[in-house]
């Protein structure tokens, strides 16, 4: 991150966040549309370490928590092991790349969505099935594309290459 | 695998992972005395103008619908007046516009749902009414179609509903024509859709498929004759009674507009909810 582009990446940032409690509900079936709190702390986790991204999770997973209180902590756990995991994939293995990108966050919302239902213990069955493989990949995709319009946009706010480095 | 990953993790950033995954396991252990609080005080501090902005969006939304139908009875009432004769035929259409808020009368506070992006969303979710416009706690949440839940914490602004898919959900529930009851409690989700399971029906009695499910009042929690669901199968029974699969007459993923019910009631609300209410899907 060059210096002065701090303040550009929170407004960025502080965006989703915003997105998140105006425009998601009026995106369709809440089990599809976008997760831009989620997309927003793997926007974080790409160009932070993993610790700083793992505690950033704890903090974005239990405030979920606290509006899902049916899985309180779970939402933590899963958003703290993705964050970090994110963040250190990141680094070791991926390009700074768009498609990446996307794939990384196709792969942070479905791996969210998997640990916090099995943590949770509520799904059981067809219904976890589904959760897993449906709804969960979906969201993915949704996340994903939302994701990668957000990089396409703000790519010299986020310094985000649209090729392979 | 691990290539050059004792460079990109370093003992601090295994330290701080270690620390926040040991702090969720403790939150998930809490029980609901002590996670409940921390929940309420996040929902009241952290969040509450980001809990403000949903409800103000969810609000934006409801009056644009608004508007869309009063622009509807407008035209309408244009033409009546154009034909006096049809006024009187056209206030009862516009009576009926009004729905389930003017046949419940008074005693109920209309909420959005504030729904979330986590997949245990629909088990509980935050509404946008609070204990200063009258919520209390075990108040029972209804839309147009039937129960949605009950109330299970309140604060000033906003307010947790525990919906019938909750596995702590209870309710005392009976045939439309008052000839069964049983308990209804969710089904184990092996079916693989949201369903409800009516338990401790007598095996003498038999209810047949498609009949309306409606709350029994029994208990004192939740009034007579909210329309919980439908019965759609048999799940078994022993020498003593049948448990039934009832489909739910709301879906908590999906609905955006509740009423809680503020009063005690004591009449039966059966006349209130519209006879085909229950075949919504969950």
């Amino acid at each position: 991150m060059r210096r002065g582009d701090g303040g550009r990446f929170w407004v960025v940032i502080a965006l989703l966040v915003g997105l998140q409690f105006s425009v998601r509900s009026h995106l369709g079936d809440q089990r599809v549309a976008p997760d831009f709190l989620l997309l927003a702390l793997l926007t974080y986790t790409i160009r932070s370490r993993p610790g700083q991204s793992a505690a950033a999770g704890f903090i974005v997973g239990l405030i979920g928590d606290a509006l899902t209180p049916a899985s309180f902590g779970a939402g933590a756990l899963a958003h703290t092991i993705v964050g970090y995991l994110s963040s250190w994939a990141k680094a070791v293995f991926f390009a700074d790349n768009l498609l990446v990108n996307g794939g990384l966050f196709f792969a942070g919302t479905w791996l969210r969505n998997a640990i916090l239902v099995l943590a949770s213990g509520k799904f059981s069955g067809p219904q976890l099935t589904w959760e897993l493989f449906v709804w969960s990949p979906l969201e993915g995709v949704t996340t994903a594309f939302a994701g990668i319009v957000m990089l396409v946009i703000f790519r010299s706010w986020l310094a985000v290459r649209m090729g392979e480095s | 695998m691990a290539l050059g990953a004792d460079r990109y993790a370093t003992r601090g950033d295994t330290f701080v992972l270690v620390v926040t995954v040991a702090l969720s396991l403790v939150a998930m252990s809490l029980q609901p005395t002590t996670r409940d609080p921390i929940a309420s005080s996040l929902r009241r501090t952290v969040l509450w103008p980001f809990l403000q902005l949903q409800s103000r969006s969810e609000q934006l939304r409801t009056s644009r619908a608004a508007y869309t139908e009063v622009e509807a009875q407008r035209d309408s009432a244009t033409l009546a007046v154009g034909q006096l004769n049809e006024i009187r035929a056209e206030n009862n259409r516009l009576r009926a516009l009004l729905g389930l808020g003017a046949r419940l009368g008074s005693g109920f506070v209309s909420a959005e749902v504030l729904h979330q992006a986590a997949p245990t969303d629909p088990l509980t979710v935050v509404i946008s009414a609070g204990s200063k416009r009258g919520v209390q706690q075990l108040a029972p949440v209804v839309a147009p179609e039937g129960l949605l839940g009950i109330v299970s914490r309140t604060e000033d602004g906003t307010s947790v509903v525990a919906t019938w898919a909750n596995p702590e959900f209870r309710a005392s529930g009976m045939a439309s024509d008052g000839s069964v009851y049983g308990m209804l409690a969710p089904h184990d989700s092996k079916g693989g859709v949201w369903l409800l399971e009516m338990t401790g029906v007598a095996y003498r009695t038999h209810i047949p498929f498609g009949t309306r499910i409606l709350t029994s009042g029994l208990g004192g929690v939740l009034p007579r004759g909210i329309p919980i669901g439908t019965v759609v199968a048999t799940k078994g029974e022993t020498e003593w009674d049948r448990t039934y699969l009832v489909r739910p007459a709301v879906a908590p993923g999906s609905v955006m507009h509740v009423m809680v019910l503020t009063a005690g009631r004591s009449e039966d609300l059966h006349a209130t909810f519209a006879p085909d209410s229950t075949k919504a899907q969950p």
